[in-house]
């Protein structure tokens, strides 16, 4: 199925399930953006940088690389340590998003205007083609 | 942070769970170390109280064999091991063909599971042995013949786990506590064959109540051992009521939202080694006793 959702009219966003399984399982059938998305703790880190080699070395897509819960300047420099290539878009810790989790809601509607969710506006603005 | 009301999550038609469910009342009907696999959704916080338990459970006086089946690096921080490369090596494996002349793996002539482990297995803090799926390597799998190695320690384990508690053999004395990749794919079909109880982490969120239902559904289905869940993060009293009412699972352990958890995740250093006096800690103790008392630790 997903290999037919080439449109050129539509975009496609997919949520894969955590881990490296589905994107090497991606093999010859590329998408136009894979969005990286991790956290500044050392594990996820090391994942999101095994990650990144794989799309890299297989080409997968143009690589956008997300970092969540960033709460102070000690978790961008880890973040950036980590890929000091890249220009990660930070999204910040925010209580809103965390509440708006637990009560179902999309942080689009719950929170709009939080700072979280501006991160976010920001990303779905760099994915769109140039 | 404030206390967050929680809204009833969405349950997809089918999923809501019955009384006569059975789930809650699987118990296990043998003695033996504990064997336990780890599952839920990603993010849910496996890792992190499998690599407690494991830990605390050495310090109880188990042999404890910690099994990572995600190749991404996960228990390892956890039990605060600093070698996450390890694996099982191409060389422990090697091909036969089977009585139907089909080509299969197993551990090489003359390498029985409990030497495999001996082996290739990281000593972890307080002693705990740390048997790794091996890194996954890339789009062809070339790591294979290291899957089929571990493949076939989970395949001894099995054939051993419903042995009775006065079994002999090389992996009779081993406690197991299994860590599984998040998801519904794989807990119940194959990578947790090792387990007699099967732990469902859930965190309060519609999300994860979801995927936890989901996990009861497929070990309903699949005949699964001794199958309950822990409640992970809580914030609230009623959060481990919600789990087990929008699960069907018995909670048997309730894990409160711990920032010391958070700061040992930012770190990269085991909670243990961080914070042993943690909230976090003491649940996870609460819970080994728990284990304990249903899966004797000899």
């Amino acid at each position: 199925m997903l290999g037919q959702l080439d449109s050129a009219d539509g975009a496609v966003v997919a949520d894969f399930e955590a881990g490296l399984g589905t994107v090497i399982r991606m093999g010859d059938r590329p998408v136009d953006v894979v969005v990286l998305v991790t956290e500044p703790t050392v594990k996820s880190l090391e994942v999101a940088s095994r990650a990144a080699d794989l799309v890299r070395d297989h080409k997968l897509g143009r690589l956008v690389v997300t970092a969540n819960r960033v709460r102070d300047d000690a978790d961008v420099t880890r973040v950036q340590a980590a890929f000091p290539d890249v220009d990660v878009v930070m999204v910040p810790d925010e209580p809103a998003i965390v509440a708006a989790e637990r009560r179902g809601e999309a942080p689009l509607d719950a929170a709009p205007d939080s700072p979280g969710v501006r991160a976010l506006v920001g990303l779905a603005d760099r994915l769109l083609p140039n | 942070m404030p206390a967050v009301p929680i809204a009833a999550p969405t349950i997809e038609p089918g999923l809501q769970p019955g009384p006569d469910s059975g789930l809650r009342s699987a118990e296990p009907s043998y003695g033996g170390p504990v064997r336990v696999a780890f599952v839920g959704k990603g993010g849910a916080g496996k890792s992190s109280i499998a690599g407690v338990f494991a830990r605390l459970l050495a310090r109880d006086g188990a042999q404890v064999l910690a099994l990572d089946s995600d190749p991404m690096p996960g228990l390892a921080y956890s039990l605060g091991v600093p070698n996450r490369e390890t694996g099982i090596p191409a060389e422990a494996v090697e091909e036969y063909e089977d009585d139907s002349g089909r080509r299969r793996h197993r551990l090489r002539a003359g390498l029985d599971a409990g030497a495999a482990i001996e082996l290739y297995s990281t000593v972890s803090p307080d002693g705990v042995r740390l048997l790794q799926l091996g890194k996954t390597r890339g789009v062809k799998g070339e790591n294979s013949l290291s899957h089929q190695g571990y493949q076939a320690i989970l395949d001894a384990l099995q054939k051993q786990r419903s042995a009775e508690p006065d079994s002999t053999g090389s992996l009779a004395d081993w406690a197991v506590v299994g860590d599984l990749p998040g998801g519904t794919r794989q807990p119940f079909f194959g990578w947790g064959r090792f387990a007699r109880t099967i732990l469902v982490v859930v965190e309060p969120t519609p999300a994860s109540l979801l995927s936890g239902r989901r996990l009861a559904r497929l070990a309903e289905k699949a005949s699964a051992p001794h199958v309950v869940a822990i409640a992970n993060k809580t914030r609230e009293e009623a959060d481990a009521d919600l789990v087990q009412a929008r699960t069907g699972l018995q909670v048997i352990g309730e894990v409160p939202f711990d920032p010391a958890q958070r700061e040992a995740d930012r770190r990269g250093v085991a909670l243990l080694d961080l914070d042993s006096d943690s909230p976090m800690v003491a649940a996870v103790t609460r819970l080994v006793s728990t284990l304990s008392a249903k899966e004797p630790v000899r």
